[in-house]
């Protein structure tokens, strides 16, 4: 076979799972320990990596204290999204076994005490179903479960595409963002766990100068690789019009995890003049009248809530974001003395956008799985992600054993070969930033918060302009701007999804405001956008969130 | 002010590459000539503190640019 020659080195494994963070961790040593060979790829390095690599304050839900899985199913649906119900119930069925395994794993998951500290959420209740961890060395502790179990680990590593073998996956093509080395990895089945899709936006400060990447999460598992890969492989993505919003300045320090919610007590907003703002803006909209009124900035105020309760959001900066707390100290910043300023921006979590699955967590795709924020699941945030991803784990042992061999095609690895070292030769071309930098404009000026059908179709030209000029001309100095390269190819082609699906849901509901289509459209209430490659060329259309199932919607007892 | 937000220093570090090896924005990179790190993209930070906070030297300072003031 001519393969490994045009390979630098290849790999043959049952599960290849792209991206080592608190989704792909669970799932890759939950798969070796069923016997199955594993591999992980991670672009930095599965000790600090994804979007809880620094730490995380707090975890859930979790089908507890009166609550089941179908309260938290029925919350999710009242919050205008489409996500698939059965899927959601899945993963909230899966949440209290799936603490018991991280524990297993070595994950803390209890207080000082040796207790589990529950925390109230925002169900309207008093119940405590949220918990509060210390996660400062959640990583670091996943990261050790899988080597434990003979993961085999490719560090500084990123994907360039995924193989196919007809309808199913193959593998997939990656290069090492130091070496540059090409290495084709044969799979039986991939999970996707990279994260979420949102540098195709500023980050939540957008700063004209320097720092280009310093986003409320990490700019590394926000680029929609495994969004990318699958919708390339042909795989369906769901929900890709949908982004979610931040509404705090400073949320790269000073996140909502660190303010009052955690413990069941709750910010004041209030306007610029110090006049308390009875009900907090609940969305974009909500928050453009208030700035049409000449109310803003509007601040959220800690101030009012007792000493021991400002201790506590001081713990949950050192478990989120330890350097946070270093940095307000710096800026003089003291929440029991200042005002957070509220400033609604595309930034966030991302759940309900991505790679369309099953209730098992199955692609469109055979043999892909996708988990976390990349695939259109809900569960939210980390505990989403790692629920997921055990789940997959512990499961995808059955489809292994059932497929067989795939084969390799050649002209698809030549093509993804040049495809992914081209930049490289590029001498005199664009440096990666300026496009992503383009892209992000174009992303933010013809869609953002407010979309119109006029704004976004400009936004679609300007986008095929910019694809057509620049994007072939990409040039990596090195490795490392290769990387960022692949990058912008992927968050090119997703930014033309974002937009393509944005035209095309004529609505406005929640977060999702097209200010040319101001109501909410009911017959939309159970529709949803699904893109996809069909030899070649991009399919739209629009389908059916599935019912949730009888036996699901029959109440526990 | 300085304006350079990720410091290393070099009378502290003990080459133990724990920054090089674990920033997820990868913006160390490794003088062999010196066995210390460098910092070579300063402009990919995020200000994760990651690197800061695994530092068994505590040789690696981080402040806030004028950027994010």
């Amino acid at each position: 076979m001519a393969f490994p020659k045009m390979a630098d080195k290849v790999v043959e494994t049952d599960v290849l799972v792209m991206g080592g963070g608190v989704g792909g961790c669970p799932a890759a040593a939950k798969a070796a320990e069923h016997g199955l060979n594993v591999t992980l790829v991670e672009k930095s390095k599965p000790e600090r990596a994804g979007n809880c690599a620094p730490g995380m304050d707090e975890i859930g839900p979790f089908t507890r204290d009166g609550v089941t899985a179908l309260d938290l199913v029925k919350h999710d649906k009242e919050g205008g999204q489409y996500l698939d119900p059965n899927v959601l119930y899945k993963i909230y069925d899966s949440s209290l076994w799936a603490l018991e395994e991280l524990e297993r794993f070595g994950v803390t998951m209890r207080w000082d005490d040796g207790e589990y500290y529950w925390i109230p959420w925002f169900l309207g209740n008093d119940a405590k179903n949220w918990l509060r961890v210390h996660w400062l060395n959640a990583k670091p502790e996943m990261a050790a479960a899988v080597r434990k179990r003979g993961v085999n680990v490719l560090e500084r590593t990123m994907v360039v595409d995924l193989l196919t073998d007809k309808d199913r996956v193959a593998g997939a093509t990656t290069v090492n963002t130091r070496t540059g080395e090409f290495t084709v990895i044969k799979a039986k089945a991939v999970v996707i766990a990279a994260g979420k899709f949102l540098r195709h936006y500023d980050p939540v400060t957008p700063v004209t100068w320097k720092y280009k990447m310093a986003y409320e999460f990490f700019p590394e598992a926000s680029s929609g690789d495994g969004h990318a890969v699958a919708y390339r492989a042909g795989a369906d993505l769901t929900g890709m019009e949908m982004i979610r919003t931040s509404d705090v300045r400073d949320a790269l320090v000073m996140r909502g995890g660190n303010f009052a919610h955690n413990d069941g007590i709750f910010g004041k907003v209030f306007t610029w003049k110090g006049e308390e703002v009875s009900r907090a803006p609940g969305g974009p909209l909500d928050y453009l009248e208030l700035a049409r009124k000449g109310m803003e900035p509007l601040y959220l105020s800690l101030e009012h809530l007792p000493d021991d309760f400002q201790k506590r959001i001081e713990a949950h900066y050192v478990d989120e974001r330890f350097l946070g707390l270093k940095i307000a100290e710096e800026r003089g910043f003291n929440p029991r003395t200042h005002r957070y300023q509220k400033r609604f921006t595309p930034s966030n979590r991302n759940h309900a956008t991505g790679i369309d699955v099953d209730e098992n967590l199955k692609g469109s795709l055979q043999g892909v799985y996708a988990i976390g924020d990349c695939a259109y699941s809900g569960g939210i945030g980390c505990a989403g992600a790692a629920i997921a991803g055990l789940v997959v784990g512990d499961n995808i042992h059955r489809y292994v054993s059932a497929a067989g061999e795939p084969a390799l095609d050649e002209a698809q690895l030549e093509s993804q070969k040049r495809i992914a070292l081209a930049p490289l030769a590029v001498k005199d071309g664009t440096e990666p930033m300026e496009l992503e930098c383009a892209i992000r404009f174009i992303c933010g000026e013809y869609a953002g918060m407010f979309r119109s059908e006029g704004r976004l179709r400009e936004g679609l030209n300007r986008l095929g302009s910019l694809r057509r000029e620049f994007l072939p001309g990409l040039m990596a100095k090195n490795p490392h701007y290769l990387m960022r390269c692949l990058e912008v190819r992927n968050i090119m082609d997703m930014a033309e999804l974002h937009l393509q699906a944005s035209l095309a849901r004529k609505e406005t509901r929640g977060e999702y405001v097209r200010l040319d289509c101001p109501e909410r459209d009911p017959s939309l209430d159970t529709r949803r956008i699904c893109q996809r490659t069909e030899k070649g060329k991009a399919v739209l259309e629009s389908r059916e969130v599935p019912e949730l199932k009888p036996e699901y919607a029959r109440e526990k007892k | 002010m300085s304006s350079t937000p990720v410091k290393i220093d070099y009378r502290r570090c003990n080459g133990c590459q724990r920054c090089y090896d674990l920033c997820p924005s990868d913006i160390y990179i490794w003088d062999e000539e010196i066995k210390m790190p460098r910092v070579a993209y300063i402009e990919e930070c995020r200000f994760c503190g990651i690197c800061w906070m695994e530092c068994p030297k505590r040789a690696i300072d981080i402040t806030y640019p004028a950027a994010f003031w």
